[in-house]
């Protein structure tokens, strides 16, 4: 699937929030699509799964079966879990007519199956987006903030179900504003900011394995010096009063201090 | 999934009872011919069928219609919605034809079989052209609450206005009034209780092009607005 010379904005006379957007993305890969808040990673999302249209450019070579898992379940609906989930099987052509069950069962939703949409936790509401996409076994796979909302157990199935459709053949672009994407380990990494898409065409290489650490604030910048020193790559460094704040804990050195403020220095 | 959306949300109900009270006001000054409690029938329920369609195509929350759209496809997601408002704009019209035999507001004695069949006309006339503007009117066109009302009420009223008989434009509305106006007229002992075949034939060539320019419209303004 290619992005090429894609440009997007929401109205006529509005400024771009998308310019001359080119990238490729090849059967099999996960893309995690970066950037700060309002840079476009989900209009990009929406872009690539078909939702949106390129004001200009094109998106190519886009496989026939699309999952996308918006940003936001519509959960204004007047039905159960069960009764939406059945329903979009039928809209979407599903002959097997376990799927929806199956997907019910195997995201832990069976207890929610009668629980009417608009009664749903955030998570499990969320949930529901994830099953809909999977009804049919997706060529691409659009997940907008998969894990916003989603309890720990959860969170573990959406690395699961990528790589299921990754070894199938399919595409998954994820975005990810809370650094979720040590757990998506072969993932490629596109960066989404005002000047355009900087991929970073190298994978994490497969033979690294992640450990998570905490250490003390006063001395986590000197704990990433040194850690880099040894020729570890430090990930993201999270600082859970940071969204108080308002600020980074640690500034990562040379880079765009609007880009700092995603707190995902690499 | 867009009809049983609707009838469960409860969104039907102002416009249902907006039709109860239009059919009691318009059946409850005595009886008459049908051909002509028909076609203001047809006329007064225009409006109503409009804001059905629209209520019906708005119940469905945006993030819900794009998914529909990636599921099905762009034509035929828009084409299914249309279809569902149809659904019920004939449900509710074809009940509208039931309606006066409950408040005896139709006369059996004058020209009830050629009176029947000229309901019927009329409410198909009026059913395509009102699905029409529900769906111009609709939120996935407009894109905002005013600017749907605005085309709703905009179009009922000038369905009304521009339809007297001494329009300067009547083409430009589907000719919902021209039909009820042809009703009564075509009745003894001005006329043979039918209008010309000329007229009827004339009537359904201006209601079919008015539909097929104004769902071409919808169709490119969904396909601009995706």
């Amino acid at each position: 699937m290619r992005f090429e010379g894609v440009w997007f904005r929401y109205a006529r006379r509005a400024a771009w929030t998308l310019r001359d957007i080119g990238a490729a993305v090849e059967p099999g890969a996960t893309v995690v699509v970066l950037g700060r808040n309002g840079a476009g990673k989900s209009t990009l999302l929406q872009l690539a799964a078909g939702v949106l249209r390129p004001v200009r450019g094109r998106v190519s070579d886009r496989p026939a079966i699309v999952g996308w898992v918006p940003e936001r379940f519509p959960a204004d609906q007047p039905f159960t879990a069960g009764d939406y989930l059945r329903r979009m099987a039928l809209v979407r052509g599903v002959t097997d007519p376990h799927a929806a069950d199956r997907w019910i069962e195997r995201l832990l939703l069976t207890e929610h199956a009668a629980t009417r949409l608009g009664d749903l936790s955030k998570g499990t509401a969320q949930k529901v987006g994830l099953a809909q996409a999977l009804l049919l076994p997706p060529g691409l796979l659009v997940l907008d903030e998969p894990w916003e909302g989603l309890d720990a157990v959860a969170r573990t199935l959406i690395p699961e179900i990528v790589a299921e459709v990754t070894h199938a053949g399919g595409i998954v672009l994820v975005s990810d504003h809370r650094g979720e994407i040590t757990a998506l380990p072969g993932a490629i990494h596109w960066t989404v900011s005002e000047h355009g898409l900087q991929p970073s065409p190298e994978k994490t290489p497969e033979g690294e394995v992640i450990v998570e650490l905490a250490v003390r604030r006063s001395e986590a910048t000197q704990a990433v010096a040194e850690l880099r020193a040894a020729g570890h790559r430090v990930l993201r460094v999270k600082d859970p009063d940071a969204d108080v704040r308002g600020a980074p804990v640690i500034a990562e050195p040379g880079r765009d201090p609007r880009a700092r403020a995603d707190r995902k220095p690499r | 999934m867009r009809i049983a959306g609707f009838v469960r949300g409860g969104r039907a109900l102002a416009p249902l009872i907006a039709v109860l009270v239009e059919l009691g006001v318009i059946y409850g000054g005595g009886a008459s011919p049908a051909a002509v409690a028909y076609g203001y029938s047809a006329a007064a329920l225009f409006p109503v069928l409009a804001w059905l369609t629209k209520l019906l195509l708005d119940t469905e929350p945006d993030v819900q219609r794009r998914l529909a759209r990636l599921s099905v496809g762009p034509a035929r997601e828009a084409t299914g919605g249309l279809l569902a408002a149809l659904v019920v704009a004939l449900v509710v019209g074809a009940a509208a034809m039931a309606a006066p035999w409950l408040f005896h507001g139709i006369d059996p004695n004058k020209e009830l079989a050629s009176g029947m069949l000229l309901g019927v006309l009329a409410h198909l006339l009026a059913v395509p052209p009102a699905v029409a503007v529900g769906a111009l009117a609709s939120r996935a066109v407009t894109g905002s609450v005013r600017l749907g009302v605005t085309v709703l009420i905009t179009a009922a009223v000038l369905v009304v206005v521009l339809g007297l008989s001494s329009s300067w434009a009547p083409w430009l509305v589907p000719p919902v009034m021209a039909t009820a106006r042809e009703l009564a007229d075509a009745l003894p002992p001005t006329g043979s209780g039918v209008p010309p075949a000329g007229t009827i034939v004339l009537l359904v060539a201006w209601a079919t092009a008015w539909c097929a320019v104004a769902f071409a419209g919808y169709g490119w303004l969904r396909r601009r607005r995706s």
